[in-house]
């Protein structure tokens, strides 16, 4: 059950990432940022205040996304690896602030007891939404104008700019939906794991994941995620054992991936034998 | 205002030990156009290897350097023409997702391997202090980390303009395809660039671990120190680097000066936003 709780979840960060890096052409490396705002607001909502937790995880979305307005500022202004190492240094910076900061216990942490309440079946259909919202989100997106020209935008930027697709606007978009998102997926991770502390809630593990999840299952493609995510999910299950063992085969199967078959899993299969499950394209 | 000077001098002599950290990421960076996001954990790796060292030999940090160094630059070959080399023409994505997938092996490896405690390199240095006023006294460590950071990237800067390689590792920076018309064998090239940069890793491992304590997942905590500095001061130019250390180790240690001890990441990674937004090319680099 829990195994399917963290793939459900995974599977709609990794979507969301795949949104930025596969579709807008934004690698971000700031996750993070959103994983522990969202988990963070559930956190301090639900405990001092005594907010309801899923009001309290919808809050959190919206708080991610908000953060994620006020950093495109800066960030927006930087490309490729520079905007990818500057979403990184947001997260980590945050990550100090938030160990230094006695209104969320700072380095000690916060316990959500209300979540205590929740059993794991709420949860599982709470992560169950989460996820095939976001499968459905992405693919909705993809769909409409704003896919359309964020399709335009990957093939040439300055071309699509010149008949009207307005680059920074769709950038902005996906920046801010996928904020609210994962958010909203940390809020509920968290909601299931009952305790947040500010290292590993903005650890740069959490982005690296996601990263290798995406990359595995197939960059640029709405099923790809979701493969990636059953990948890894089994992976630590079976190694579940041997700690680290399963993060290292993680490695190096993305180190192989991008060797052998740079698509992904989904990518070869679409490439090579046509093999859809969600077309995202026009006829 | 005298109270200021201890920070400043410390954030100098620190400055110096990041500009080691940083030379082989703007080098690799600079040369073979490649992020080499795998950085930071190779630093980590260099300091268990001299650990390995020091305690199989029962020699000094600074004598194991010798077998080190050589390891490190075999390994940076070995990993630059094996694995990287194949990745290159396939676009910039490829290369950095294999960077990142060494990283995480590496990482997950030394984990594994060495237990997560705290290590750090013995010497009987450690400790030892430099009272040079009633307001300023220096630690030993910093300085050696220092001397040695200036010192090798005066050497790297000597080599790049006078030796018959280094100036093959300028012009395939500058343009691969006609350093390939001129002779120039760009593959081995390369490889050559990430074994020198891994040299610079050793260095800086030894550097860190010597001063700093060190745990096998401390890789990514330099990888940013190291892109901080290469934000500052910008890519392809070793001067710069070394005030892109010199300017983060100042601003983190001033502003841990004013805020408090806890504040001194933050005030580097403040300072680092500052100027990606600003002036993203460095105060040395080349506008874009």
């Amino acid at each position: 059950m829990l195994l399917v709780i963290t793939f459900f979840l995974y599977a709609a960060m990794a979507q969301m990432w795949n949104l930025l890096a596969g579709y807008s052409g934004l690698i971000s490396l700031g996750q993070q940022c959103f994983i522990g705002l969202g988990g963070y607001t559930l956190a301090v909502l639900a405990e001092q205040y005594g907010f309801p937790v899923w009001a309290a995880v919808l809050v959190g979305g919206t708080v991610a996304a908000l953060f994620a307005l006020v950093i495109s500022i800066p960030l927006f202004r930087t490309t490729g690896v520079y905007f990818a190492v500057g979403s990184w240094i947001t997260a980590e910076a945050l990550k100090i602030a938030f160990t230094n900061w006695d209104y969320v216990h700072a380095g000690t942490g916060i316990f959500i007891r209300s979540a205590y309440r929740i059993s794991l079946g709420e949860v599982y259909y709470a992560a169950l939404a989460v996820g095939a919202g976001a499968v459905a989100l992405v693919y909705a997106i993809l769909r409409s104008d704003l896919g359309l020209g964020l399709a335009a935008l990957s093939e040439d930027e300055i071309a699509a700019q010149s008949v009207g697709v307005d680059a920074s606007r769709s950038k902005l978009a996906c920046f801010l939906i996928s904020a609210f998102v994962t958010g909203i997926a940390a809020g509920v991770l968290y909601l299931q794991q009952i305790f947040i502390q500010p290292y590993n809630a903005f650890s740069i593990d959490w982005t690296v994941r996601l990263l290798f999840i995406v990359i595995i299952g197939g960059i640029g493609t709405v099923e790809g995620p979701i493969v990636g995510a059953c990948f890894f999910v089994l992976l630590q299950r079976v190694f579940s054992d041997y700690d680290h063992f399963s993060m290292l085969l993680m490695g190096a199967t993305a180190i192989i991936v991008m060797l052998a078959a740079p698509r992904g899993i989904v990518g070869e299969l679409r490439a090579r034998w046509g093999f859809e499950i969600v077309s995202t394209r026009r006829r | 205002m005298l109270a200021l000077v201890q920070p400043i001098a410390n954030g100098v002599l620190l400055g110096g030990i990041y500009a080691a950290v940083a030379v082989g990421l703007s080098l690799v960076f600079g040369v073979v156009k490649l992020v080499n996001l795998a950085h930071g954990d190779l630093i980590i790796l260099a300091s268990f290897l001299c650990l390995a060292a020091t305690q199989a030999f029962g020699i000094s940090p600074f004598v194991a350097a010798a077998v080190v160094i050589p390891t490190m630059f075999m390994a940076g070959y070995l990993l630059q023409r094996l694995l990287l080399n194949r990745a290159l023409p396939k676009g910039l994505e490829p290369s950095l997702i294999i960077c990142l997938g060494v990283s995480t092996v590496l990482q997950n490896a030394l984990l594994l391997v060495c237990s997560p405690d705290a290590r750090s390199l013995p010497t009987s240095m450690a400790t030892m202090t430099i009272p040079v006023a009633e307001f300023l006294t220096i630690p030993v460590t910093y300085v050696i980390g220092f001397v040695s950071a200036v010192i090798m990237i005066f050497l790297l800067h000597v080599f790049l303009r006078k030796t018959f390689l280094g100036r093959a590792v300028r012009a395939a920076a500058d343009d691969a395809e006609i350093a390939q018309l001129m002779g120039i064998n760009t593959g081995k090239i390369f490889a050559a660039a990430m074994g020198i940069s891994l040299v610079t890793a050793a260095v800086a491992g030894i550097i860190v671990g010597t001063t700093f304590t060190f745990y096998p997942h401390s890789g990514p905590q330099f990888l940013i120190i190291a892109f901080g500095v290469v934000i500052v001061g910008g890519v392809g130019s070793m001067i710069g680097t070394l005030a892109g250390g010199i300017a983060l180790g100042v601003a983190q240690l001033l502003g841990a000066h004013v805020l408090g001890p806890g504040y001194q990441l933050l005030t580097g990674y403040l300072f680092l936003l500052l100027v990606l937004s600003l002036r993203p090319e460095g105060i040395f680099g080349k506008q874009a």
